[in-house]
């Protein structure tokens, strides 16, 4: 620790993988308003998009056009990391790094991603690592060297079954799972494209059934909501989108994952009563 | 052959394999004895062979043969010998072996190249190995019992296998996951994956499970799946076990 500390003043970033096995269930939709909610919240913040071969990030930050060195030009040594970093029009604090669209996961190796994240972990304080859907390479690239993970699950069975898989891939095939006697990896639920009404008629999972699956802890609900699909498609985080219950939402999930204690409610005016009993369940 | 499964690697036979080491094993196989009667083998017995053939085209060819010798007390030089396995060869047979044989016979064999084979000498070795393969079976076979416990969850995926005996495990073992063990299987937690006790065939093996969702429950290889399980039994305190060839399911408590 001294010696680390002698060498590098700064604090060092986290890492956190946004990750669900699943696709089409909000991963980069999620990274995105989680990294611009903790810029917004005033940390430095860079959203890493590890989906080679089908880049979706960019768009979704609206930055698709400023895009010239990305990810995999910086791992093969073709650009230096500050020429590929875009940094964000509308927040000071938000970076991206965007991927190739050309290339595919093959390009991610093990040591190339790890000397791209020490470099970033001196800069910024949270690194956002965007997973690919899948348990294959770029998803494992993704999540290999995170300190915290956030699942994104729908309340539906193929969702959770697939998280639950990718848990234990967390749990087993990560730096922190291989390194002994070190911390396991921090992983919590984000429930996403919850339908009160849909779950209310039984056609969907409820939380406690989710979680009982699960056995981690909730990070937060994020209701469905029309607000998410019109602001990927204006290329702005949901978070910095007009206030919407989504959005509320995403932000109660990033000040849960700063450390702060906010109790869980969903942002729409239904039923508050159903998710006050998670409270107990996600300190 | 589970005997050879079981065994833990030798480590010294693998370092010993880095260096390529000469492979040499034992090897049994089936002769064929063409005794030689009379006195040297002469054109009738070449004609009788032909005979023989002719009749049964396919019977013995390319077989390895040895030549019995016990009536051929005048076949001792070693050119007569020399065109014997000529002409056999010509007619497909590879006589390599001579057995009954007289030491000049011996001596003559050898230097037509063939080698002497003890006649009779299976009788006693039949009696003499099972014994041997029990004897080593029972020193590999006692492996103390090791107890594998887990108090994490059990993700979808996963497998967690108890090689050498009992597994407990502490928390809930989702659908997909996968439970394997020599011994019982215990869960404290919801089990709605597969479990398989007795593995290597202990039928005295058992799983108990405190609620039991599973897709699959199996006891020595005889298993049911969540199909044929009954709603009764679902989400309650179970013990699965094998009774008269069945895989019961009974509720505890």
């Amino acid at each position: 620790m001294t010696s680390n500390l002698t060498q590098k003043p700064k604090v060092q970033g986290k890492i956190i993988v946004i990750t669900s096995g699943k696709g089409g269930v909000g991963k980069t939709t999620s990274a995105a308003a989680i990294s611009a909610g903790l810029a917004q919240r005033g940390h430095k913040t860079v959203v890493i998009d590890f989906d080679v071969g089908l880049r979706n990030l960019d768009m979704i930050m609206g930055c698709e056009r400023r895009v010239v060195f990305d990810f995999i030009n910086v791992i093969q040594g073709d650009a230096r990391l500050k020429q590929a970093l875009i940094k964000d029009k509308r927040l000071e604090n938000l970076f991206i790094l965007p991927t190739s669209q050309t290339r595919d996961k093959d390009a991610l190796t093990k040591e190339g991603v790890e000397k791209v994240l020490n470099e970033l972990r001196d800069e910024f304080e949270y690194i956002v690592c965007d997973s690919p859907a899948g348990i294959e390479r770029g998803a494992q690239m993704a999540m290999y060297f995170a300190d915290e993970a956030v699942v994104v699950t729908n309340p539906e069975v193929s969702s959770v079954r697939d998280s639950d898989r990718v848990l234990g891939l967390l749990s087993s095939k990560t730096a922190r799972a291989e390194r002994p006697g070190a911390e396991p990896i921090k992983a919590q639920v984000l429930l996403t494209r919850y339908d009160v009404q849909r779950i209310a008629r039984g056609e969907m999972m409820t939380v406690d059934d989710v979680l009982e699956i699960l056995a981690v802890p909730l990070l937060g609900i994020v209701p469905e909501s029309p607000a998410v699909l019109r602001a990927s498609n204006e290329g702005v985080p949901v978070t910095m989108d007009e206030p919407s219950a989504a959005s509320a939402a995403y932000m109660d999930a990033v000040a849960r994952l700063t450390g702060e204690e906010v109790e869980m409610r969903l942002a729409s005016d239904k039923r508050p009563g159903l998710f006050q009993r998670l409270f107990g369940r996600t300190g | 052959m589970n005997v050879a499964k079981d065994t833990p690697p030798d480590h010294r036979a693998e370092s010993r394999t880095s260096v390529r080491p000469i492979n040499i094993r034992g090897r049994f196989l089936t002769a064929v004895a063409l005794k030689i009667d009379g006195g040297l083998p002469d054109d009738d017995f070449y004609a009788a062979l032909d005979d023989m053939l002719r009749q049964r085209p396919h019977f013995l060819v390319d077989a390895p043969l040895i030549l019995d010798l016990d009536g051929a007390d005048s076949l001792t030089r070693s050119t007569e010998m020399k065109d014997l396995v000529a002409n056999l060869k010509a007619r497909k047979f590879n006589a390599f072996g001579v057995q009954n044989a007289s030491d000049m016979q011996l001596a003559a064999a050898e230097e037509a190249g063939l080698i002497a084979v003890p006649p009779g000498r299976d009788a006693p070795l039949r009696d003499d190995r099972p014994e041997r393969r029990r004897s080593a079976g029972t020193t590999e076979k006692q492996p103390t019992a090791v107890t594998r416990t887990v108090t994490v969850p059990i993700r979808s995926g996963q497998t967690v296998v108890a090689e050498h005996g009992d597994l407990v495990v502490i928390g809930p073992v989702a659908s997909g996951a996968e439970l394997i063990a020599r011994g019982n299987i215990h869960i404290y937690g919801t089990l709605r994956g597969r479990a398989m006790a007795g593995c290597h065939g202990d039928t005295e093996a058992r799983i108990f499970c405190q609620n039991m969702d599973a897709e699959l429950l199996a006891v020595a290889g005889l298993y049911r799946t969540s199909e044929n399980l009954g709603q009764e039994i679902r989400k309650r305190s179970v013990q699965v076990f094998l009774q008269d060839e069945r895989l019961c399911v009974e509720t505890l408590g």
